[in-house]
Order: C-alpha cells, then structure tokens, then sequence
C-alpha cells in the first residue's frame, strides 16, 4: 500500500475508530469522549489536508481497491479509495467541518446528558461522510450513502424523548428514502452493465463510444438523481430539511454544510461526465433548481425562526449548486459547495450562539436579549449573511459568480435571469435575517428589558472555557469565509482544465449585475427591518394569505399529507388488518382449534372405568361378529 | 338341541350375568365376583366342548379326552391367584382413598 492510500485509510477509519469506541466504551465519561472523538476527527483532517497536497498536481489521480468477495468473472464487491482533487479537497471540507463542530459543541451541550453519545454519533456521521467522498466505487458509494443517512436520523433526533425531533428525524429518513428507492436502482442498472462499477470505469463508459448505451445512460442518470434530489433536499422532496432543525444547532451546521446534503450535490459532481452525457436530464435538473431555488428563498423571506431561515436559504444554495452543475460547470457548483460548506457552518454555530443565550429560535427574541452582546456571534452572523449573500470580498460571491457566469454560459436567458432574481432574494432574506437578530425592535425593547438583564450580568463575569470554545471556532470559520473566495482558479485547474480560467475579481456585465442585485436586496432589508423606526414587517408578510403559503412549505406538507401520507397509513392500515385479522387469525385459529378440539374429545374421557368395559365389549362383539361373517362365507 | 347346546346356553347365561354384574355394580368387590362369574362360564365351555362335541381323542379311541378338564383346574386355579391379588390390591385402594367405590377411584377427567 501507498502512502496516500493508507492516509486515505487513516482518514475514514480514524473516526469510526473513535466513535465506536465511545459508543461501546466510553458513555459513562463524557469528557473523555469528547476528547477522543475530536482527537480522531483531528486526525482524519490531518491525513485529509496531506492528502490534498498529495495529489495536488493537475491531473493526478490515484485509485487503489482490493476485492473482498469475488462473485463471477466480473462481478466482484470491492473497497477501495478514489483520490483526485475533488475527493481529496472534499474530505478536507467534511472533517474540517466535523472537526469544528465537535469543538463548539463542547460549549453548547456542555451538561447535556446524552453528551458522550453525541459525540459518539458525531463521529459516525464524519466516518460516513469521508467514506461516501473517498469511495472508488458505487456499490460503495451506496454504502456510505445510507450510512450517512442513518447518521443523520440519529443526529436529528438526538433528543428523541421530545415527540418533535422524533418526528423529524423519521421524516428525514423516510423522505431521503424516496429518493433512495431510484438511487439503488440506478447504482444497480450501471453495475449490471459495468460489473464493478468502479467511478472511472462509469466515466469512462460514460464517453461517447464507451460501453453504455445513450438510453442507458439517460435512465441511469434520472435514477441516480432521484437519490440526489432526496438527500440535497431539491425540489418536491425538500421538506425534510426546514423540521431537520429539531436537531442540535450543532448538528444542524454539520448537516447543511460538509454532510448530508452535500452528498447529492458531491455525487453530482463526482459523476458529472455522466450526467452531462445525459443533455435532456440535466436540462430537467435546471429547472428542478431554480425552481427551487427561487420557492425556498419566499420561504426564507417570511420565516421568524432562524434555524429555518437557514435552512431555507440551504436548499436554495444547494439549488444553486446543481444549477451550476446541469449548466456544464463542474468547478462552478463544487466551488460554490466548498465556500458554501464554510459559511452555512458558520451561521449556524453563530445562530447557536444567540440561541444558546436567549434560550429561542425566535429572531424576535433574540432580539429583545441583548445579541450585540456576544461579539463572536455577531461578527460570524453579519460575515456569514454577507457571504449567503454574495457581498463583495467574501467568500460567497465568488461562487456564486462563477455559478451565474457557468449558468449564463451554458443555459437560456430565461433561466440566468431566474437566477439572480434568486441571488436579489438571497441578499434580501440574509440581511433581514441579521437586522431582525441584531436590531432590538423599539416598540417592544422596553418589555423585554427585564429578563434581559438577568442574562447580562451572568455574560459579564467571564465565560465558561466551553463558551470561549464556541466564540474561537465562529471567528476561525469567519476568517475562512474571507480567504476561500480565492479557491476558485485552484480548484479549476485541477477539476476542469478545459474550462477556462476566470479570475477572482473581473468584473464583466454579469458580475456588475449580481453586486447590483445584491445591493437591491440589502438595501431593501434595511428599509424594512434595519433602519430606526422600520415597520420589520416584510413586503411579503404584509400578505396574509402570501405569508401563510410562504411560512408552510407552500402547502406542499399538506398536499402530502393529504395524498401520499395518507394513503401509505391507509396501506399501513390495511396491512395491519391484514396481519392482525388473517395471518394472526390463522395461527390462533389453528391453536383455537386444537384446543378446542381436545376438550371435545376430552368429554369421552368420562373417568368412568365401566363405561370404557362397556365400550371395549361392545367393539369386541363387533369385532368377533365381522369376523365370523367373513369366516361363514366359503 | 344337542346336549352340548344346553351347557353351551348356560355358559352364555352366566357369562352375560357376569358381564352384566361387572358392568352394573359399583362396588370393586361385586366387580370381582362378577368376573369370576364370567370365569367359570369360559371353564364350563372348556369342559363341555372337549367333552361333548367331539374333542381330539374321542374319534379315535372312543375315550373321553381329559385335557379339557386339566385345563378348567388350571382355569380354577387362576382364578384363585387372580382373585387372591385383586382382593390385596383393593385393601390397600381402600387404605389409601379410603374407598373402593369406582366412581371415586377416578383421578383423570377430562
């Protein structure tokens, strides 16, 4: 073995390392577990960030598998690692993210009492996730796939005593399920064509005059996407994302940015000659996208809880994602999906920060506690909302610039035009988000001063080593949003050489626009929600009916419950019935029966010992009669 | 009617006696006596059989066979030994239910 595959090797199992250990030995020891799990992490983003520099060199590539159970002469099931950029940098990102997490979360569930078990599924979830990037093939790849989705079950409904996390995270999982049901399908049909169906070999068959077939290609490519649009939340299977939020803040920044939903969008790109080799179904992901894109954010416009305000504004970004992607630009939406990863972390442990404090979600309250207090959490919200935004030097704008730039490349007008309308929405929505958290409402400061200050004096006598936890690893990310903006050629080189290299600040027509749009948008939140004497009151929730639709997933939870939900608990039922009624029925009916049965002939058993002799001469006579007719006859 | 068709019907009517007794009375030792009524019905065809109606030796030499009445001593005899235990087991059922009624010797109903 190499050196990059055993670091690939350190990389994954390290953390299943760590967490199996917690899990099985260490839940009595929270503090220990903590340590370990972060000290595992610790290495997978040590490995990872060698690996990166490893293959660093445009063009390389290294594939290393061992088949483990050989089935015929070209079936086999194998493990193996897939090193290249794009999984190198994307192991990076996820245990990067992991690894920051663990360490904030040392604040915010400090005391929690299922805090070893956290970190344990923590872990589990960083393992899934450098298996799913690192794997060379795609029966793997599924693996990895579901592994990250029961992560996530797990994870979402950490506290699984409480009916609303539990609720959630069965959503979740039953919602990606959908999308899953197509993917293994899809994983399938390629592996019956190709055998093993290594990453390079699907590519390659993928290429005009490989081995698959273009209708093949075509129904392999919609089958897998069904997968993506289950786990990135896309499209008509987005809902489980905005009540995901019942899970830890924590948790909640690990899902939107480096795991979970960012499986789909990876494995969009980790196929993407595929894909593109199937014009028709990425013209459908487009659209998919930006309707999306575009459906989420009037969400995000009249959400008041800023876990779902985030959430929103997750899907909407990974809409932008795929849309850079289905436009034909690998680099545009994995770029965007590495900046993106930075940022949504880091507005979310910021949001941990306001909620760990104000004890809500609410940003109305939050705003009533004092929120310019936490320094750190103000700093990662306005840097983070500036980046979702696409302000300038931050990181944000130079992926969302190149997706806009790949979109206007290689799709209609009609479409670019649809997606900055998205980008204004964007810097709309993120601003008053921050204006919303941030300005104490006038009319109502005076009531909530009170409680207020209880919280104040506490914050003003130092804070916790956990707490100061939390504040480093928010500024650590805020920094980061303003330095991976310069990613883009880097990445480009190495992922895409044919593309042409656009550099960080060139400011074309499209480019003037979008900071327009963005402008627009900002200043518009401002007038609304930031300046003195605002009415914070959207142009959108002015509506009632509007902001109704808009706050309820645009009815689609309930068109869902009104159709597909109800008829799966009517098929339920009938099942139910079904066992309940016939195949129970049947065995009771036979143990019933034998019951029944023996007590019947138990009634012979009179215990009267003259009634048997009566019996016993009777037959004898009778016997003795039959016999002497046969014997008569000659 | 032969003369063996005379003992043949009182062999029959004892045996039905006894048959009847053994089925009728509830009491064990009324039970016995009704099998030994039945006992020496079998002896008396024994012994009317092998005598009367032609038995083995009787065509040949003109004798009368004995073995028929060997076997209704040894018949006797059996009788005796089974009464002998019948009687000693229904002692100690009268010792231990305190009883020797059949319908209070049952202990499987169902």
């Amino acid at each position: 073995m190499t050196g990059p595959t055993l670091a690939a090797l350190l990389a994954q199992f390290a953390p299943l390392a760590a967490s199996a250990v917690v899990l099985l030995a260490l839940r009595q020891w929270p503090r220990t577990a903590a340590a370990l799990a972060i000290a595992g992490v610790a290495v997978s983003f040590a490995a990872s960030a060698w690996l990166v520099a490893a293959v660093a060199v445009p063009g390389r590539s290294l594939l290393a598998q061992a088949v483990f159970l050989p089935l015929d002469a070209s079936h086999n099931l194998a493990f193996g690692v897939l090193l290249d950029t794009l999984s190198t940098t994307m192991a990076l990102v996820v245990s990067g993210i992991t690894l920051a997490v663990m360490v904030y979360s040392t604040g915010y569930m400090a005391g929690d009492p299922g805090y070893a078990r956290y970190y344990g599924f923590l872990a589990l979830f960083g393992w899934a996730m450098q298996g799913l990037v690192l794997s060379a093939n795609l029966l793997q790849t599924l693996a990895f796939w579901e592994l990250v989705g029961l992560a996530s079950f797990l994870l979402i409904g950490f506290w699984f005593e409480r009916a609303a996390p539990a609720a959630a995270a069965r959503k979740a999982f039953i919602m990606t399920r959908v999308g899953d049901v197509g993917f293994l399908l899809g994983v399938l049909l390629l592996i019956r064509t190709l055998g093993l169906a290594t990453i390079p070999d699907v590519i390659a068959a993928a290429a005009p005059g490989g081995a698959l077939g273009g209708r093949t290609i075509g129904v392999a490519a919609a089958l897998l996407l069904m997968g993506v649009i289950g786990k990135s939340a896309q499209g008509p299977l987005f809902t489980w994302l905005p009540d995901a939020m019942e899970g830890p803040t924590p948790v909640s920044a690990l899902l939107h940015s480096a795991t979970m939903v960012a499986a789909g969008v990876y494995l969009v790109a980790r196929l993407h000659p595929l894909f593109l080799a199937a014009p028709d179904v990425m013209r459908a992901l487009l659209w998919l996208a930006i309707v999306t894109a575009l459906a989420t954010a009037t969400m995000a416009m009249v959400a008041t809880d800023i876990k779902r305000v985030l959430a929103y504004s997750t899907i909407s970004q990974l809409a932008y994602m795929l849309m850079g992607l289905a436009a034909g630009s690998v680099t545009a939406g994995y770029f965007h999906l590495v900046t993106h990863a930075g940022f949504k972390a880091l507005l979310f442990l910021s949001a941990g920060i306001f909620i760990h404090h104000a004890h809500s979600n609410d940003m109305r309250e939050i705003s009533g506690h004092e929120p310019r207090a936490q320094r750190a959490g103000v700093i990662g919200l306005v840097a983070g909302s500036a980046a979702l935004a696409g302000v300038i030097p931050f990181a944000g704008y130079f992926s969302k610039e190149a997706i806009l730039g790949a979109v206007g490349a290689g799709a209609t007008p009609l479409v670019l035009a649809l997606a900055y309308a998205g980008a204004a929405l964007t810097a709309y929505y993120s601003f008053r988000m921050v204006f919303l958290t941030l300005v104490p409402d006038a009319r109502t400061h005076g009531l909530t001063d009170a409680p207020a200050h209880g919280g104040t004096g506490a914050r003003t006598h130092g804070r916790t080593p956990g707490e100061q936890a939390m504040g480093a690893t928010v500024l650590v990310l805020a920094a980061l949003t303003l330095v991976l903006g310069y990613l883009g050629p880097w990445l480009q080189v190495r992922l895409a050489p044919g593309e042409a290299v656009r550099a960080p600040f060139e400011f074309g027509t499209g480019a003037l626009v979008a900071l327009g749009l963005v402008a627009a948008g900002i200043a518009l939140a401002w007038v609304e929600f930031g300046r003195a004497g605002a009415p914070r009151i959207g142009f959108l929730e002015r509506v009632p009916a509007i902001a109704r639709f808009c706050g309820d997933n645009w009815y689609l939870d309930r068109l869902y419950r009104a159709t597909v939900v109800r008829w799966a608990a009517a098929l339920a039922r009938a099942a139910q019935w079904n066992d309940r009624t016939v195949v129970d029925g049947a065995t009771d009916g036979m143990a019933n029966g034998t019951v029944g049965g023996g007590r019947l002939l138990a009634l012979v058993q009179s215990g009267n010992v003259q009634a048997y002799l009566t019996v016993a001469v009777l037959l004898l006579a009778a016997l003795a009669y039959a016999l002497g007719r046969v014997t008569v006859v000659p | 009617m032969s003369q063996l068709h005379w003992y043949l019907l009182v062999a029959v009517l004892l045996f039905c006696i006894g048959l009847y007794g053994l089925v009728q009375r509830r009491s064990l030792i009324a039970m016995l006596i009704a099998l030994e009524l039945m006992l020496a019905a079998i002896s008396l065809n024994v012994v009317a059989i092998t005598s009367l109606a032609g038995g083995d030796a009787e065509s040949a030499t003109g004798n009368v066979s004995s073995a028929g009445q060997v076997v209704a001593v040894i018949l006797i005899g059996v009788a005796a030994a089974e009464g002998a235990i019948a009687l000693s087991l229904f002692v100690a059922i009268q010792r231990e239910v305190q009883s020797i009624n059949v319908e209070d010797l049952s202990e499987l109903k169902g």
